[in-house]
């Protein structure tokens, strides 16, 4: 009796209750009430010293519904109460916490007051917890300062495509020496601005700077394979930290071509922090695998842990959208996985995840192979700008192409640009390039222009007021539905991100130049799109058969046999559209020469199933590339055969492509000639003024 | 009289107690002061003509060191999601909870607050989101438990979705 004693002291000293629980909601207590239980439940208390609990606390009747469970039950250990707050008639609150036993056969509630122990456990709550929302705090300010530092960056831009376009203009007046050193200086300078913008950018923005260079910098190809042996090197001490193997997937075939669309330092970013997050998830002795496989077209890259696999209310949106973090194991700022996102989609691929049968997450992106000609520094043809959303991708990306010092003919280029400096500026460029140029400063006015002259081009401002350049666009081309035509029209634009790359696509545009713009880029953009759309040249052409209505403005005319048309020195033509770049010349002709076989071939198939539709196609992309070298000949029969199937009449199309096919031996034959010897000769570069332009026209 | 048992729920720091403070007592304390458990209050309020006694159950933000049990949802007639508009995962983290509370099959009237109204300038909840949150069938309210903006009519809302007014 005395030991008993004795344990309930200790018991009511350490801030403890007990109760006996009888049944019907009934406690009796065990040992003495202890003071704070007479003033928190005096009025709960009967007279044989029993208390109904229940009514007591509404928080204890909650919990004695559990403690009955547990009572009923053979489970051993207790169950437990939250930590909950009584008021006492005082005002005074108690903090409480209760648990139920088995003890000795009988059902006991066991409730502690915490007074001795609470305002340490609040206190270090509270320290915790104050940490963690200070953490929140500075994560959110460093995003904040993230989007800040990327506004002030994109106003300091924007003067420089004033100021480059100036330099450039005043570099191709004749200038003095003296002049000419300044202009240089300037463009030196401006370009030095360029680089330190993207320096700050590099040093204060870790992971946004590269959604900022993503939409200024093509990709060009990279080794996705070495990308992937780097990342396994890389991250593998931090793995072997945590007991985790990383390793390549043994089966993947490194001998093959895993050459995809896109550079190593952003690829080596993607790889980075897709193992950051199976890092993050994957529990020790598990393995962290690297998988490439070929997909097609495309390479299918996948980092597969062995963690719990994806939370089942979290979309794939969720995942990769800006400042998104997991639930259970956040990351830093939520911006990893939308770099790899926006990285990815820029260069034409896809991201996803998914939770693995086998168990595990499955992080994958996949990326197109990159075209052979891109691989070597050039693009192969310029592609068909009608519903093509490449045409889009190809401008936007600025894939390194060949750059032309003169244009292949004078082009008729209207620009839509509310702003009256910008529109000076662009069509003064144009104009010293030897193009006739018209301006109008909203979309209604081009919709008018249009209606009263013909442009090969025009050259559309996004934002303008009356009618924007997308409405204007989509009204070109649901008027084109009825006329067949196809008006060349190229954004002049600063949006360049994924999404308003799809509504260019949507609305109808050919391409577009980001600004702030490189006069080459601008150059290079309209001529290559207006070359793939039309090859004609200047000089006397040849023209379509009679028959023949289609997107080209020029009168149909009787056809023209192709072997009246006179053949230039594909040398020569070759050299001055690559701008003397011969490595680039020898690229070319590489591919066209392995490439011409086939596309032929398809133009006879197409005929052989008089195929209208597919000969249209198939006609034009060889167009585009023997439009390259300058075979004249070979341009005209192509475009012959393309104008018959555009307008589904093949009659004399046999004739077309004999002509065609022997056009076409006869330039192999001449690039085979000159293929394979190693040139020195470059032609020299002349100004370019076009006998056709018109100095200072203007409408 | 009836007692209808409501439970404020939402992560940690969202301002629950401060609402449930400004509402019983009327006053309001600048600063962060954690919750650890669950504290209940009783409050008489009269709507539609009828006395109800509100039992509120000011429950703690769950985090790492806490976790809220489906256990204290039981028997409640209605609850208010708490959320801080300066903080955008306190909304993700509150609809998380709310799932949770839908999963166990509890099925009661529920308010969304969109606490710290008076902080509005820095809310990174935007209105495109609350109106996407209404157009799924949300009721959405601001509140200030700083200015008292809101928060008796946020309860008496509730209260009459409870009766079914």
């Amino acid at each position: 009796m005395a030991a008993k004693s004795i344990f309930e002291s200790f018991l009511a000293a350490q801030g403890y209750a007990l109760f006996e629980y009888k049944g019907s909601g009934v406690f009796h207590p065990i040992g003495e009430y202890p003071k704070w239980c007479q003033n928190l439940w005096k009025g709960a208390l009967g007279r044989d010293r029993s208390i109904r609990l229940s009514e007591a606390s509404p928080l204890l009747e909650n919990f004695l519904i559990d403690a009955e469970g547990f009572w009923n039950s053979n489970r051993e250990g207790s169950a437990n109460s939250p930590v909950w707050i009584e008021r006492e008639p005082s005002g005074r609150e108690v903090q409480l916490e209760a648990a139920a036993l088995h003890v000795d056969g009988k059902n006991v509630l066991l409730i502690r007051n915490l007074a001795s122990t609470y305002a340490e456990r609040q206190k270090l709550y509270q320290a915790a917890r104050d940490s963690l929302l200070e953490h929140e705090r500075l994560l959110r300010e460093i995003q904040k300062k993230e989007i800040l530092l990327h506004c002030i960056i994109h106003d300091l831009s924007q003067p420089l495509t004033a100021m480059r376009g100036c330099f450039n203009l005043m570099s191709l007046q004749d200038l003095s020496a003296e002049l000419r050193r300044m202009v240089e200086t300037g463009e030196r300078e401006s370009n030095r601005q360029e680089q330190m913008i993207r320096g700050i950018l590099q040093a204060f923005s870790a992971d946004l700077a590269g959604q900022q260079t993503a939409s200024e910098s093509a990709p060009s190809d990279a080794d996705i394979s070495a990308a992937a042996q780097r990342a396994v090197q890389e991250f593998s001490p931090a793995f072997a930290e945590k007991q985790i193997k990383l390793q390549l997937d043994p089966v993947v075939d490194l001998s093959r071509d895993w050459i995809i669309a896109g550079d190593d330092s952003r690829l080596d970013r993607i790889f980075g922090n897709l193992l950051e997050n199976a890092l993050r998830y994957s529990p020790p002795n598990t393995t962290v695998t690297i998988g490439l496989e070929e997909k097609g077209k495309q390479v299918l890259a996948s980092v597969d842990d062995q963690g719990p696999g994806l939370p089942k209310d979290q979309s794939r949106d969720q995942m990769f959208a800006l400042f998104a973090k997991g639930k259970d194991k956040p990351g830093k700022a939520g911006l990893g996985l939308y770099f790899c996102k926006i990285t990815v989609e820029r260069w034409g691929g896809t991201i996803g995840a998914e939770t693995r049968t086998k168990g595990g997450t499955r992080l994958w992106f996949r990326l197109p192979h990159a075209a052979k000609s891109t691989r070597d520094g050039a693009r192969k043809e310029p592609s068909r700008g009608q519903g093509v959303p490449g045409a889009v991708q190809q401008s936007s990306t600025a894939v390194t192409r060949p750059r032309l010092d003169k244009p292949g003919r004078s082009l008729r280029i209207l620009v839509a640009e509310d702003t009256v400096e910008n529109r000076e500026l662009v069509s003064e460029l144009l104009k010293k390039r030897g193009h006739l140029v018209a301006g109008v400063s909203d979309g209604r006015q081009a919709l008018d222009e249009l209606e009263k002259n013909h442009y090969d081009v025009v050259l559309m401002d996004e934002q303008m007021p009356k009618m924007d350049g997308l409405e204007a666009t989509r009204a070109i081309r649901q008027k084109e539905k009825s006329s067949g035509k196809h008006q060349l029209i190229v954004a002049l634009t600063g949006n360049v991100t994924e999404e308003d790359k799809q509504q260019r696509i949507a609305a109808g545009m050919d391409g577009f130049v980001p600004k702030p713009f490189e006069m080459h880029t601008l150059f290079d953009t309209i001529e290559f799109l207006a070359a793939g759309a039309q090859v004609i040249p200047a000089s006397p052409m040849p023209a379509p058969p009679a028959a023949a209505k289609g997107r080209s403005a020029e009168p149909a005319t009787p056809a023209q046999s192709p072997a009246s048309v006179p053949i230039e020195d594909v040398e020569a033509h070759l050299l001055r559209t690559t701008g003397g770049n011969e490595k680039l010349a020898k690229s070319l002709t590489k591919s066209f020469l392995a490439d011409a076989p086939k596309r032929l071939a398809a133009i006879r198939a197409a005929l052989a199933a008089k195929n209208a539709a597919k000969l249209d196609i198939t006609a034009h992309a060889l167009k585009g590339s023997v439009a390259i070298f300058g075979s004249q000949a070979a341009v005209a029969a192509a475009k012959n055969l393309e104008a018959m199937g555009r307008n589904r009449d093949l009659s004399g199309a046999d004739a077309q492509f004999h002509a065609l096919e022997a056009a076409m031996k006869q330039l192999q034959a001449e690039l085979l000639a000159v293929a394979p010897q190693d040139k020195t000769k470059t032609i020299p570069r002349t100004k370019t003024k076009p006998p056709t332009s018109r100095k200072g026209s203007k409408k | 009289m009836l007692e209808k048992k409501i439970c404020m729920l939402g992560t940690l720091a969202v301002g629950k107690t401060s609402l449930v403070r400004r509402f019983i007592e009327g006053i309001y304390s600048e600063g962060y002061h954690t919750s650890i458990g669950v504290k209940v209050d009783k409050k008489p309020v009269r709507e539609a003509g009828q006395e109800v006694k509100l039992v509120l159950w000011d429950i703690f933000g769950e985090d790492r060191f806490q976790k809220v049990q489906p256990s204290y949802w039981r028997g409640m007639f209605g609850y208010l999601l708490v959320v801080d508009g300066t903080r955008r995962n306190t909304l993700d983290e509150a609809l998380g909870l709310h799932q949770r509370v839908l999963d166990t099959g509890i099925k009661v009237p529920a308010i969304l607050l969109v606490n710290k109204a008076d902080l509005a300038n820095q809310w990174e909840i935007g209105d495109d989101r609350l109106t996407q949150l209404a157009q799924s069938g949300w009721e959405i309210m601001r509140t200030s438990a700083k200015t008292g903006e809101n928060v008796d009519a946020a309860f008496s809302r509730l209260t009459l979705k409870m009766l079914g007014k």
